[in-house]
């Protein structure tokens, strides 16, 4: 171990009591905007959304739906059978100091069948890019992290939307392990507008196949840190006239976050009224006629708070919205978070170990096509150091 | 008991004296202690005969949260214990090896390689390997072994895929055998015996 922590303990110390002091003062805002969610409740919902159109395009708040802003909602019965398909994806970025350059995208998934009994069926998609095309897409510069970041995440919704084509009879619900907006589609400039309109075509054809389908899709954000629903608070307690974007930035409940607020609000088992996101790549969504709502949930497990997003068309419909609710709610029972999420996360991710295992199958075949070739020296240096005791839980050779 | 050979395990770590190998086979098919198996040393050129002397199961956080839910669903149980991969870790003694289809019962000059195929080996193979019993000394110089237990499950299985009337014959002949190595260790002795009784 190289980190001395005992030069750290007397700044350890320092930042737990700053952490202490910042949840006692969140804790003090916590009932005020209770009593703000509670008394905007009952106003014109029309007058807030005016307010919200004043707000300008770069204000990241909440809208209200056709529910409540303070509404809460208890879990609906578990459904005695229904479908759980789960989807997570992980990647190997291209690295200049490995064998060779290319690029890895593994995405697993799963299907559990709630009230059968059978064992789950599994499944792992692994896809090695190495041709100059995937590796130079724009003809010069090598591929960028965030580009393959947005191909796994399109690679995640196509999984869910093939496990969901292939589920037929009980209901389903098909969770992905984040949001459900693409991120690349608000990051214009980092890669090429052509190529994310690609992706965005792709990940949004997608969600229509899900929707097709007749299952039900959900976004599952664990520990969120938006503070989407405060900012619409503030907003609301706003007079028109004085709106600006100075005015939206200096709000009295800075730091104070969604999850903060719902943690207080909600019992295990309920959840939040539905709110639609104001962002310009939710726009753009709303247009493709996929745009996302979200709602915050007591999981029952430990009183644990996420934040779940939803397409309209999930919203909108009372079946599949208790479907969401119910199955997400048994989905946590056991782990915390959705079973098939934390399973298809198990299947997808990939492991120091398991990259190590991957270069030894390459520098294999490679040798067999006559090229020799080794990781850099860094790198073995790094792998040396890095390599650390063996666990003394393994059995023993004789 | 097999007619074919069975793919139990991959090799993850071996020296000549022993070889551990991981699987993740569904629970029937998991081989039990003191059974025989097989893996390929010296590029194919000989086989490594091992036997198996602990099972081991490993568990992780994940399953622990399973294990102490009330009630966990059905569908999560069968999947921590059919399709999880939870890796059943094999760990087998070196007795001998086979190069041009003749058994040696020695330690092998070579061990196998890492993720070499590690199979049980067939019936008939068993039989054709405890033709001879000089592995039985083999098992009681490994230090650290439940050497007596896994003897007697050793040659209670080589008894096994005998015709029912050379079991008994077999069996004598392996009490013989023991009893050179333990003839100073009479009560221990008169143990192994008794458990190879049929």
């Amino acid at each position: 171990m190289s980190l001395e922590i005992q030069r750290l303990i007397s700044q350890i110390q320092d930042m737990a009591q700053v952490a202490a002091r910042q949840v006692a003062e969140l804790e003090h805002l916590i009932p005020k905007a209770e009593g703000a969610l509670h008394a905007h409740a009952g106003e014109d919902p029309q007058e807030l959304i005016e307010k919200i159109s004043r707000a300008g395009q770069s204000w990241r708040g909440a809208i209200p739906t056709s529910e409540a802003i303070d509404a809460i909602f208890s879990t609906p019965p578990i459904p005695s059978k229904f479908t759980a398909l789960g989807a997570d994806g992980s990647q190997i970025l291209p690295d200049r100091h490995s064998l060779a350059l290319y690029y890895l995208i593994n995405t697993g998934s799963i299907v559990v069948q709630h009230g059968s009994g059978d064992a789950p069926l599994t499944a792992s998609h692994p896809r090695i890019f190495y041709e100059e095309q995937d590796l130079y897409p724009t003809g010069d510069a090598l591929i960028k992290s965030e580009w393959i970041v947005a191909l796994r995440d399109v690679a995640e919704m196509a999984e869910l939307a093939r496990l969901a084509d292939g589920d037929q009879g009980a209901p389903s619900l098909a969770l992905l392990d984040n949001g459900l907006l693409l991120w690349i589609v608000g990051q214009e400039g980092v890669i090429p507008s052509t190529q994310i309109d690609r992706l965005k075509t792709e990940y949004q054809r997608s969600m229509q196949r899900i929707r097709t389908s007749g299952s039900a899709l959900a976004g599952f954000v664990d520990r969120p840190r938006s503070a989407n629903v405060i900012r619409m608070l503030h907003l609301a307690g706003l007079p028109k006239e004085e709106i600006s974007d100075e005015a939206l930035r200096a709000h009295p409940f800075q730091r104070l976050n969604d999850g903060m607020l719902f943690s207080r609000l909600l019992s295990a088992g309920q959840r939040s009224a539905r709110f639609g996101i104001i962002s310009p790549i939710n726009q753009d969504f709303s247009l493709a006629g996929h745009g996302i709502q979200f709602f915050y949930l007591n999981s029952g497990y430990r009183d644990q708070i996420a934040r779940i997003e939803i397409p309209d068309w999930v919203g909108e419909n009372d079946a599949l919205m208790q479907l969401v609710h119910a199955g997400i709610v048994e989905e946590c029972r056991t782990t915390g978070m959705p079973y098939v999420l934390a399973r298809a996360h198990e299947l997808a991710v990939v492991s120091q170990s398991d990259r190590q295992t991957l270069e030894r199958a390459l520098q294999a075949f490679l040798m067999e096509q006559g090229l020799q070739v080794e990781i850099s020296q860094k790198e073995r240096a790094k792998r040396w150091l890095g390599l650390g005791r063996r666990s003394t839980r393994r059995s023993h050779l004789l | 008991m097999s007619k074919n050979p069975v793919l139990i395990a991959r090799v993850t770590r071996c020296s000549t004296r022993s070889f551990v190998g991981a699987s993740r086979l569904p629970e029937p098919d998991v081989p039990t202690f003191g059974s025989f198996c097989k893996a390929s040393a010296q590029r194919g050129q000989s086989e490594v005969i091992g036997l198996i002397y602990d099972i081991r199961i490993e568990d992780d956080e994940f399953t622990r949260q399973i294990a102490i839910a009330s009630d966990p669903p059905r569908e999560q149980l069968a999947d921590n214990r059919f399709s999880r991969l939870i890796p059943i870790e094999i760990s087998c003694l070196s007795v001998g090896y086979r190069i041009e289809n003749e058994f040696t019962q020695r330690i092998p000059p070579q061990p196998p390689m890492t993720l070499d195929e590690v199979y049980a080996l067939t019936d008939d193979e068993v039989r054709e390997f405890t033709a001879g019993l000089d592995f039985v000394p083999l098992v009681f110089a490994a230090p650290g072994l439940a050497a007596d237990d896994l003897v007697t499950a050793a040659l209670q299985h080589a008894a096994r895929v005998r015709a029912k009337n050379e079991r008994r014959g077999f069996l004598i002949e392996a009490g013989r055998v023991c009893a050179k190595y333990l003839s100073v260790d009479l009560p221990r002795l008169e143990r192994l015996v008794r458990s190879l009784t049929p």
